[in-house]
């Protein structure tokens, strides 16, 4: 009677699903011995590529560094000799891709000025009409 | 006359707003579709792709191998859309005889190309960008472990499901997130070079960095405060 009635409990159980680490660890559970060994290989694999891609990484990072000391000096280069300039780069590094745009425009800056003092003499032409008046 | 020209020329007006904002939704077809995911496959590298040709080689000849060979280009830059058959023998017959290698590679390509990518475009400091990116690579690592392949696909191909494949997407999510916190650590670097950059170079900088990590991009716009100019 008593196993009966323990048999009418209900087993304690999980009411959420399963979480993707189960998931996981029952599909590694239902692999044969073979498919087990190819999955310990490949995960060892992806280890060594990984590195194998950091140490890639880190030597784009050195050629990048090395070309922008370039770009640093050409710029300065230009900046003694030329008034105008744009220099645009484009530098493949560890971890994507970083680009530079360096601009100097000494005419640009003059227009500026030039207008910036026309518009105030302007305005104070206006001014004295005006007190004149 | 006038009100009637008003009104007609108003519901003209709303139809096209309307038009306007939302656009028909496009419908890929399902040959379409079965082009989409052999260019995908054929985007393995060398290496597995030589795998993939002799294995279709092995089980459907010599005439169709050799037609496979010839025609990958055309496949994958989609001048020619490749047959039912094709796809079949591609995507549905040769995943139940690869090798669980060749397997985790294909898998890798349908990761790199369905599963949902992030794209952020941010400014950063030269000062504060370990502040600013660190909880972002977090959160792109969190979704790398738990990105998965797209329902519809899934149930399109049924191997995908199958126990050796589950196990092969975890390695490959574990892979991707610390592929992705590599990055972080090797900005480090990269930001000391383009502090150098905005220190040195005269006239005006705009620097900008693309971060390209495996289920993503982060593009920084790279700013240097006044005050250390």
């Amino acid at each position: 009677m008593s196993d009966e009635n323990d048999d009418l409990i209900p087993q304690k159980q999980s009411l959420f699903p399963l979480t993707a680490d189960d998931i996981v660890d029952n599909a590694l559970q239902s692999l044969d011995e073979q498919q087990a060994k190819e999955v310990t290989k490949k995960a060892a694999d992806e280890v060594v590529r990984i590195a194998v891609e950091k140490r890639k990484a880190e030597y784009r990072s050195d050629r990048a560094q090395e070309e922008m000391r370039n770009l640093i000096n050409n710029a300065n280069l230009l900046d003694e000799k030329v008034g105008d300039y744009k220099i645009n780069s484009t530098f493949e590094t560890a971890t994507g891709t970083t680009s530079v745009e360096i601009t100097k425009s000494k005419t640009n800056f003059t227009f500026v000025v030039v207008g910036v003092v026309l518009f105030l003499l302007l305005i104070l032409l206006f001014v004295l009409i005006w007190l004149i008046r | 006359m006038l009100y009637i020209l008003l009104a007609i020329l108003f519901i003209i007006g709303l139809v096209y707003l309307y038009r306007k904002r939302s656009p028909p939704a496009k419908k890929v077809s399902r040959s379409q579709e079965n082009a989409n995911l052999i260019k995908v496959l054929l985007e393995l590298d060398e290496e597995p792709r030589e795998q993939l040709f002799n294995l279709y080689k092995e089980e459907f000849g010599d005439n169709a191998a050799r037609y496979a060979r010839q025609t990958y280009q055309k496949w994958k830059a989609g001048s020619v859309r490749p047959n039912k058959q094709t796809f079949r023998r591609f995507l549905i017959h040769l995943p139940r005889v690869m090798s669980f290698d060749l397997k985790c590679e294909v898998l890798r390509e349908l990761r790199e190309a369905y599963c949902a990518h992030d794209n952020y475009r941010i400014s950063v400091y030269t000062d504060d960008w370990k502040e600013t990116l660190t909880p972002m690579i977090q959160n792109v690592v969190e979704k790398a472990l738990t990105a998965e392949l797209p329902e519809s696909l899934n149930k399109r191909l049924t191997w995908l499901a199958e126990d050796d494949v589950t196990v092969a997407n975890a390695i490959l999510a574990e892979s991707q997130a610390r592929e992705t916190q590599n990055s972080l650590m090797l900005l480090e670097k990269e930001f000391s070079n383009i502090e150098k950059v905005l220190d040195n170079v005269p006239g005006t900088r705009k620097v900008t960095h693309a971060l390209k990590l495996p289920l993503g991009e982060i593009t920084l716009d790279v700013k240097r405060r006044r005050g250390n100019e």
